[in-house]
């Protein structure tokens, strides 16, 4: 397969913190990958390699370029909406779109233009005079008008509404992924993307701790209800969590038997915030 | 569009029910067009490749036709075949039980089906 970010022993050391410690990893094209963490563990560091924003050691290649080296070319070829609005308060959206026109040889106007019909964003309407989800609006709406292969999402919807935030995952599905292009997103709201991904990377304390594709996720990780009686037995298989509902004991298995968790109770297929939850548990303690 | 994915059985086999049920129900008719990959993906905010292995088992299963261009079809015959599939799939595994359980409460099957979906079951059980 072809692979758009290949990472190999990837290091970033801030004056007195590790974000990012010896990780490697690989993203294929056509792929949805989350890249999921708590604060501080060391995502924006790890797209922000990607993106040639800040320095690191070991190697990185994004689209066959080195982010450090071929920054221009590599530009090309990706987008970013991070958490962090950058859209100035002053600008227009038909400045907006005449700025982003000239400087990327990818956009298409005609592309943007009927995206932003579609919502109530008129063409000299100020950044300033826009809701947080107008602004992200406006961000994608010019986004998503470039051809580019790989698109980096950081923190998208933080702060929108529910609407917008569906809206939002909504249009990048209908209007902008396919087979050729790769999402990379980094969320807290992981429950309202999970069907989404195709791929996903938990990272904690600057190391990736899971690193894998949905349909391995529902083959490895099998949750199962048990009662009482037998609570002793799921214990003694080394169950990654166990947690209490109503009596019964729930227990999350990393690759156990599917069959023998399936003669001790009712089975089910972990939410990614489950397993999320139990992969991260100490990590602010 | 919300749905609630049941968590023990993939999206895509739940995906593919929906359209079975549709094709049942005469929701989706013969020669009828499925929603594109990418409609039902963002319309269910699920990813196209959940979508692609749905539409992928009701092709194996020749239930719905592949188009070059166009998309998916519903194939001619595709409700008779799945009314007799179920149709076996309801005499194998759900009769059985269900005659069972008529037979332990005490339910006149007779009585029910003359009296429809409204019946006390009462007329002609042993009380």
């Amino acid at each position: 397969m072809n692979a758009v970010v290949t990472a190999t022993g990837l290091s970033k050391t801030y004056k007195n913190s590790i974000a990012l410690n010896d990780v490697s990893f690989r993203i294929e094209s056509g792929r949805i990958v989350g890249l999921i963490g708590p604060n501080g563990a060391g995502k924006t560091t790890a797209l922000k390699a990607i993106l040639g924003l800040t320095d690191f050691k070991g190697e990185l290649n994004v689209l066959g370029f080195d982010p450090r080296t071929q920054r221009d070319q590599l530009m090309e070829q990706v987008c970013f909406i991070a958490d962090v609005a950058v859209l100035p308060r002053w600008i227009r959206v038909r400045e907006a779109i005449d700025f982003v026109a000239n400087v990327h040889p990818r956009f298409n106007r005609a592309k943007c233009e009927a995206f932003l019909a579609r919502t109530k964003l008129t063409p000299n309407q100020r950044v300033k005079q826009m809701s947080k989800g107008m602004i992200v609006q406006l961000h994608l709406a010019l986004v998503m008008a470039i051809d580019a292969r790989l698109l980096v999402l950081d923190e998208p919807t933080l702060g929108l509404d529910i609407l917008y935030r569906k809206q939002f995952y909504q249009s990048l599905l209908e209007d902008y992924f396919d087979e050729n292009k790769t999402i990379i997103v980094t969320t807290h709201q992981v429950e309202e993307i999970e069907n989404i991904l195709t791929d996903l990377m938990f990272i904690r304390d600057g190391r990736i701790v899971l690193d894998t594709d949905m349909d391995t996720v529902g083959e490895r990780f099998v949750e199962v209800m048990v009662s009482a009686e037998k609570a002793a037995t799921a214990r003694s298989m080394r169950p990654l969590d166990e947690r209490q509902v109503f009596g019964k004991s729930i227990f999350l298995f990393d690759g156990a038997d599917r069959a023998t968790l399936e003669s001790m109770g009712e089975v089910r297929r972990p939410t990614v915030s489950d397993l999320f939850v139990a992969t991260m548990k100490g990590t602010y303690a | 569009m919300t749905i609630t994915w049941n968590d023990s059985v993939p999206i895509y086999r739940q995906l593919r029910e929906r359209v079975v049920a549709m094709i049942l129900d005469g929701a989706l008719n013969e020669g009828d067009p499925l929603p594109s990959v990418r409609q039902v993906a963002a319309d269910f905010q699920i990813n196209p490749l959940t979508v692609s292995k749905a539409y992928q088992e009701l092709v194996d299963d020749q239930l719905v036709e592949k188009r070059r261009g166009l998309g998916m079809f519903v194939i001619d015959g595709a409700r008779e075949a799945l009314l007799k599939s179920e149709r076996e799939r309801f005499l194998r595994e759900e009769w059985p039980a269900l005659f069972a359980r008529l037979q332990r409460l005490g339910l006149d099957l007779k009585t029910l089906l003359r009296e429809g979906p409204d019946s006390t079951g009462n007329e002609g059980s042993q009380s």
